[in-house]
């Protein structure tokens, strides 16, 4: 290769300042390196006109992140500026158009006067990034060298600016997950402390355990109810706290036979026990134990209620209950004081007429002895049947504790038609007894439970009153069921009840008559549930309705 | 004073009743015949020529009182003497004033039963 020395001098010089000037931008990242975006853009016109003797130099950032670009420019050597940048770029791409093309053009300088020759360097490969705008008012601008070092200083800056945004989106994915930690360490924080809340505000005793049985929560309202503070009871065995020595040793088996074979006969479900407090009285409760649902060894809640008060209510209740009951045996003894009057009457009646015959037929000449022997058989059998009405009626309005004896319901409800048929009569119905044979024995107390067949009998009777077009007829059957059970049926043929509403029929005070107390039917389903039965009405085909109740059969409850 | 033979009628449904006062009766001289029902009576032959008739309050079917009633619709003045278990005063005012001779309470005496019979049998 011949190389012309003169030539080849000017050209070693301008190759040598090249190089020099390639070296310097290839250093430009050192300084902006880590920093950011109008960090590089400063640097980039602080060192561009110096090195390549350059009138103008605008550099346009775009801001991929949606916020608003970059826009610096710098006149000859003075400062890099911001404001009217705007103004300088908008002059810029009117000349060079919106996507510029790497070649120059001489355009009228829009910084200063004269004019300048202008050379777009895309910053990306379509200028996604921004754009280096450099330009001189001299004509051999630009040079090859200084397209190379213009092109190097486009791409060094390109590289450090997709280097500071994968910095910013970094930053700000860090700035993100910190924000949602802060957030989740709140949430987790609020979380507690209403359960915290929860658990201190809460009426009932809370107490949780941990897999030895040992408290490991007891919150405030547990601390009122059993009379201990928390830090006292705090790692205790829950058994020597709160529950009540007779049954401490039924807990501890409990506990160790769930924690063998996972079977629990309490979880989950409401049970009433006997607790104890601190200074050794005991209480009932109402108690529901659940596994807290986690890892690890199983730990338990306990929330505990004092039912003392409700236990108390309860007790009353059963106490005013019972007060009816005896009311409403006297209110039927009152409904039925005619019918009874009736019922010791009629034998009376026969006892004096028999007993007058009797005393004619042996004052006879000569005495009638046959006649006589029969009229006083007759007075005997009619003092007999005074006696059995007198004696029903002592066991049926006398207010005497139950008594658990084997019933025959067929043989009550036969006592019942007895003692009411007069008074049935009265009310023109007629009754028709559907007895079953080999009715199996119930236990339970009789006199209860022919009060409620007496009810059932009053209130269907009640039912037909206003009925003139059809007989008045009363039904009373007994029958086994299907099961274990022995069923006793009042049918009517009166108004019957409105199925709507029938479920107010067994409420006490709910009455549908004027006359009526209303609390017989309430009084006559607590008998008979009280006897492990049920109490229910059914329509009847016809007219009128069913009043029925079933109740097991001695051998099917197992009891005597 | 007595007329004998006189025919009394005896209504009741209770059997004891039918069984013993007609004994009653007859030990006193009259001939009587007991009825189960109003109906039986209303069927029978006997009501044209009842003296008196003893009659129940309450039956079932057809009660005293309507007995009473249907009688005097048929314009036959038959005496009745009314016997009840219920002492009801309201009912026996109304049956005295609806042309009954007496309306007797059970249980009675025999000197009751004789006055009322006799007041009938007079009444006939």
């Amino acid at each position: 290769m011949t190389v012309d020395s003169g030539h080849s001098t000017a050209e070693i010089r301008i190759l040598q300042r090249c190089i020099s000037d390639l070296v310097s931008v290839l250093a430009l990242p050192a300084t902006w390196s880590g920093g950011e975006p109008s960090q590089i853009v400063r640097t980039l016109l602080e060192s561009l006109p110096g090195m390549l003797h350059l009138d103008l130099v605008y550099v346009r950032v775009n801001d991929r992140v949606g916020g608003s670009p970059i826009e610096m420019f710098r006149v000859g050597t003075g400062p890099p500026e911001e404001a009217g940048a705007a103004e300088i770029g908008r002059i810029l791409y009117g000349w060079m158009g919106a996507d510029p093309e790497i070649r120059p053009q001489r355009i009228p300088n829009p910084a200063g006067t004269g004019k300048l020759t202008i050379l777009p360097l895309r910053l990306g490969l379509n200028g996604e990034i921004g754009v280096i705008v450099a330009g001189a008012a001299r004509d051999n601008f630009p040079g090859q060298t200084e397209r190379l070092v213009l092109s190097v200083a486009a791409n060094q800056a390109l590289i450090g600016l997709q280097q500071a945004q994968l910095l910013i989106k970094e930053m700000a994915e860090h700035r993100l997950a910190d924000e949602r930690l802060r957030l989740e360490e709140d949430e987790l924080r609020r979380s507690e402390a209403r359960k915290a809340a929860i658990l201190d505000s809460a009426l009932d005793s809370i107490v949780t355990i941990d897999h030895e049985g040992c408290i490991t929560e007891f919150n405030p309202a547990a601390e009122r109810t059993f009379g201990y503070r928390r830090a006292d009871v705090m790692g205790r065995p829950l058994a020597e706290v709160i529950i009540a020595p007779s049954l401490r040793d039924a807990h501890r088996r409990g506990f160790a036979r769930y924690l063998a074979t996972g079977e629990a006969t309490v979880l989950g479900k409401r049970i009433e026990m006997t607790a104890v407090r601190a200074d050794g009285t005991e209480f009932p409760v109402e108690l529901t134990i659940t596994r807290i649902p986690s890892d690890g060894p199983p730990a338990f809640t306990g929330y505990l209620r004092d039912i003392t008060e409700r236990r108390q209510a309860e007790e009353a209740l059963a106490r005013v209950r019972s007060e009816l009951a005896h009311v409403t045996r006297v209110t039927s003894l009152g409904v039925l004081t005619a019918s009874i009057a009736h019922e010791v009457n009629q034998p009376l009646s026969g006892i004096i007429t028999n007993a007058s015959t009797c005393l004619r037929m042996l004052a006879a000449d000569p005495p009638n002895l046959d006649g006589a022997r029969e009229t006083a058989r007759r007075t005997i059998r009619d003092g007999h049947r005074a006696s059995d009405v007198i004696t029903r009626l002592r066991a049926l309005f006398g207010k005497q504790a139950p008594t658990v004896e084997s019933v025959d319901l067929n043989e009550a409800a036969r006592e019942v038609v007895a003692l009411s048929l007069t008074e049935l009569q009265r009310r023109r119905v007629t009754v028709r007894t559907e007895l079953a044979k080999d009715l199996p024995p119930i236990t339970g107390d009789r006199v209860q439970l022919q009060q409620v067949i007496l009810n059932l009998l009053l209130n269907a009777s009640d039912a037909m009153a206003s009925v003139e077009d059809r007989p008045r007829r009363l039904v009373i059957r007994t029958d086994r069921d299907e099961g274990d059970q022995v069923r006793l049926t009042v049918q009517d043929t009166g108004v019957g009840i409105d199925f709507h509403s029938v479920d107010r029929l067994f409420d006490a005070f709910y009455t549908t008559k004027t006359g009526g107390m209303g609390i017989g039917l309430s009084i006559s389903r607590s008998i008979i549930e009280s006897h492990h039965g049920h109490l229910w009405a059914a329509p009847n085909d016809g007219p009128g309705a069913s009043f029925i109740f079933s109740i097991p059969h001695s051998a099917a409850s197992g009891r005597p | 004073m007595i007329a004998a033979a006189r025919f009394v009628a005896v209504v009741d449904d209770d059997e004891s009743v039918r069984e013993s006062l007609p004994d009653l009766l007859r030990e006193l001289g009259f001939t009587v015949q007991a009825f189960a029902s109003a109906e039986e009576y209303l069927e029978s032959g006997a009501i044209g020529k009842t003296d008196c008739l003893i009659l129940d309050v309450s039956m079932p079917g057809m009660s005293g009182p309507e007995l009473q009633e249907e009688l005097s619709r048929r314009k036959l003045a038959t005496a009745i003497v009314f016997i009840t278990g219920h002492s009801d005063e309201n009912i026996r005012t109304r049956l005295l004033a609806a042309g009954a001779v007496a309306c007797l309470h059970k249980p009675f005496s025999e000197a009751a039963l004789v006055s009322a019979v006799n007041t009938a049998v007079r009444a006939a």
